[in-house]
């Protein structure tokens, strides 16, 4: 059984040998174009996904069209974990890819065979849990505690300290990873242009004073 | 991304309302038969306010976001 594509993926890396070859015979790869939605929100949780390549979010959609994005996944992220761990096994948001992407599937029942089975990968899966449960805190507490312009300019920070992201960002979709509308967006990058804290070039976004930002963020 | 890129406009999502028109301040955009249309490709500065003022969010202008490097 060829454990390749496991072996390639670093949340992986700590699973004994035969973990991995199990994982292998119980899984597959999926290969699925930009814009595909791999789950949709309220519906039966029947797989979960590790990203191999490309880039996909997690959003919830309210009537109006609204969307508040939840997560970004880049390759090595699994996906829908606590969906098939919660009682009820629904889809707990909708995941679309925002490029081709390529990912490792694991169904259900195979799912739950191999927690049942292998500590090691439990143990994965619980650090794993615990890095999303933190993620999902400091959203809830950015969206609750921070108005929307200490939001923009803690995201803007984020997104410039990782390392350079093949998409661009437009108004809409940093508006949706901040819990606001486009034209507020819009007006609180002129707002930081005209303070000096960054400057909008064709289709870049420059960060030019740090401290200014982060006090921005803290206000 | 290149110089010569122009913030995209779907059509299809595009109810010529002439907003981003009226209010782009390059004067970089022209309503033509089929809807909004960048006059050239130099005139527009992708600032983003169509982006911004469009109520259907048929205008996309990405941007990446990065630290200044001096």
């Amino acid at each position: 059984m060829e454990t390749d594509h496991i072996n390639q993926l670093p949340i992986f890396a700590g699973l004994a040998q035969e973990t991995r070859l199990d994982l292998a015979r119980r899984s597959y790869i999926r290969a699925l174009p930009a814009g595909h939605t791999l789950l949709l929100e309220g519906m039966p949780a029947e797989s979960a996904y590790v990203l191999i390549s490309g880039e996909a979010r997690a959003f919830r959609m309210n009537r109006e069209g609204r969307v508040q994005i939840l997560a970004r996944f880049k390759p090595g992220d699994p996906i829908n974990i606590i969906s098939l761990l919660n009682s009820d096994k629904r889809n707990r948001a909708t995941i679309e890819a925002l490029s081709p992407v390529t990912v490792l599937v694991i169904r259900s029942a195979d799912f739950d065979a191999l927690i049942a089975r292998y500590p090691d990968f439990s143990n994965i899966l619980l650090h794993h849990l615990a890095d999303r449960l933190a993620k999902i805190t400091d959203l809830a507490a950015g969206l609750s505690l921070f108005a929307v312009r200490a939001r923009l300019a803690r995201f803007l920070i984020e997104l410039a300290d990782l390392s350079p992201s093949s998409s661009g960002w437009t108004q809409d979709e940093i508006a949706a990873h901040i819990g606001t509308v486009r034209d507020v967006v819009g007006r609180l990058l002129r707002d930081f242009e005209a303070g000096g804290l960054i400057q909008r070039q064709r289709g870049q976004i420059i960060l030019l004073d740090r401290e200014k930002l982060i006090q921005a963020a803290r206000e | 991304m290149s110089e010569r890129t122009l913030p995209s406009i779907n059509l299809s999502l595009c109810t010529r309302c002439n907003l981003c028109v009226s209010q782009c301040p390059e004067l970089a955009l022209i309503m033509a038969n089929d809807g909004p249309t960048f006059v050239d490709l130099i005139t527009c500065s992708y600032c983003g306010v169509c982006e911004e003022l469009c109520p259907t969010g048929a205008i996309r202008a990405p941007s990446s976001v990065n630290w200044s490097v001096s």
